[in-house]
């Protein structure tokens, strides 16, 4: 596991109002892999998820300390184009959320927000995210159907798929299988394995065993800080801390 | 807390695992004493009881299959039942090394020992007492004493080699004594064997608690220090 840092977090602070919500959080985000956030609810890993696009910046009186490197640039910096950021960290969330319009006008969303709109180069990069997801081969005669009209498991790729259009670095997924039963589940986990080897991902998630099947690394929250962050395997077969032991055995938390 | 079923289902694979090595140990002290006397039926009865400590190695491995399937055990959860496999099988072969010495006591018949047997009891009792305590640090998840146990096997080897060269003493004495001298090596070889399989069992207890996998004894053992 020699890959670059993609994102480099240094001593990040979160504050909802007076309360803090994330304390002295520094880590290293390898790039091409897949980082997993573990820990109990309110622990602070959607929050710290969230800060890596500034998606907290659109809820009131909260406030950030601390860096996040994206490449070497701080996203925090004066002047950062914030939608710009969305676009190279691109977020899928708990439920799937594709917009009540088709399957070719979802993921074609970005690309024309982007400005382009010639149909050609529009249904190129629909099929291509819609292959790289594996959904091509399901919705491929009926581009035009509502995207609602989809199984869940299927609306989730497709939201993937949205994000995948706008050529993104990095993917950030809140729980993105909390909502789907346990086959969908295993094709999202089989498709982040695959998507690993172009983007950086990192996922959020309430399983722990899909945390140990899908991730190269492993953070473990609680109560606002990381306890713990190493590989995967280690962090599931033996962790330093004592903490994250009584964790991920079923013993704190 | 909330692992309670898991816990107790643990705590009694670990129980039945301890049930499994007294019965080897048993088996292991037995089968050597039967030799000793020459008691046949002892024997037939040690060959007899293998297959009972077999099945409890099926059972113990079966129960933590569905243990792993259906809890999903963690960190040192997993590790403690990865060993208890482990163990599981270790023991098992222990207790065919008691058969095999029951087999020679049978197969050695109706000629009388060529010699009191000493060192080979002492090998046994030295065997028995590793194990023993083996398990007992296993139980006790005690590492220290897990570091401590397989130096002893030290003393095994050189039990093992002290009785290789008395034998080739007596076969040098009287080639007669071929076929007795050669069960008795391999009676010798069984329990230097036990003794080495109890090291994989102190190198578990420290996987178990501490996560760390390693060889404990670099030592040869009797038979490669032995010449030629």
């Amino acid at each position: 596991m020699t890959n670059d840092a993609k994102i480099r977090v240094e001593h990040l602070n979160f504050y909802y109002g007076d309360k803090i919500a994330l304390s002295d959080i520094s880590m290293v985000i390898p790039d091409r892999q897949i980082t997993a956030l573990i820990g109990p609810s309110g622990c602070g890993k959607s929050t710290f998820l969230r800060c890596l696009n500034r998606m907290n910046d659109t809820i009131p009186h909260t406030r950030v300390e601390g860096r996040v490197l994206l490449d070497g640039v701080d996203i925090y910096a004066p002047g950062t184009d914030v939608v710009d950021l969305r676009r190279r960290v691109g977020m899928v969330f708990q439920r799937p959320n594709p917009f009540p319009q088709s399957v070719f006008d979802n993921v074609a969303f970005g690309p024309r927000v982007l400005g382009l709109h010639r149909h050609h180069d529009l249904h190129e990069i629909v099929e291509r995210s819609l292959r790289d997801v594996g959904l091509w081969d399901e919705v491929k005669d009926n581009l035009r159907q509502n995207a609602l009209n989809l199984s869940l498991g299927q609306q989730q790729r497709l939201c993937l798929a949205r994000v995948i259009a706008v050529q993104p670095e990095v993917i950030l997924m809140d729980e993105p299988c909390s909502a789907l039963d346990p086959i969908a589940t295993l094709e999202i986990e089989e498709l982040m394995r695959r998507l690993r080897e172009n983007y950086c991902i990192v996922i959020v998630t309430h399983n722990m065993q899909q945390a140990a099947r899908v991730s190269d690394w492993t953070g473990f929250f609680w109560l606002g800080e990381l306890v713990e962050f190493g590989p995967t395997e280690v962090i599931f077969t033996r962790p330093a801390r004592k903490l994250t032991e009584d964790y991920i055995t079923g013993r704190a938390g | 807390m909330p692992r309670e079923t898991f816990d107790r289902e643990l705590q009694r694979l670990q129980d039945e695992l301890l049930v499994l090595g007294s019965m080897v140990e048993r088996a292991i002290a037995e089968s050597v004493d039967a030799l000793k006397r020459r008691d046949f039926e002892a024997s037939r009865r040690i060959i007899a009881q293998d297959r009972d400590i077999n099945a409890r190695r099926f059972a113990i491995e079966s129960d933590v299959l569905v243990l792993i399937a259906t809890q999903q055990p963690m960190a040192s959860d997993l590790r403690a039942l990865a060993a208890i496999l482990d163990l599981a099988s270790e023991l098992e072969r222990m207790g065919d090394y008691a058969k095999g010495i029951a087999r020679i006591n049978l197969m050695i018949g109706d000629q009388p020992l060529m010699k009191p047997l000493i060192d080979i009891p002492r090998m046994a009792e030295r065997a028995c007492s590793m194990l023993r305590r083996a398990l007992d640090a296993f139980a006790r998840r005690d590492v220290a004493l897990a570091r401590a146990i397989p130096a002893e096997d030290d003393e095994v080897d050189a039990l093992y080699n002290q009785v290789y060269r008395e034998l080739v003493t007596y076969i040098l004495a009287d080639p007669k004594n071929i076929d007795q001298a050669n069960y008795l090596l391999w009676a010798a070889h069984n329990l230097e064997r036990a003794a080495d399989r109890v090291t994989n069992i102190c190198e578990r207890v420290i996987f178990t608690v501490t996560g760390e996998l390693g060889e404990l004894n670099q030592e040869g053992n009797g038979i490669e220090d032995l010449p030629g």
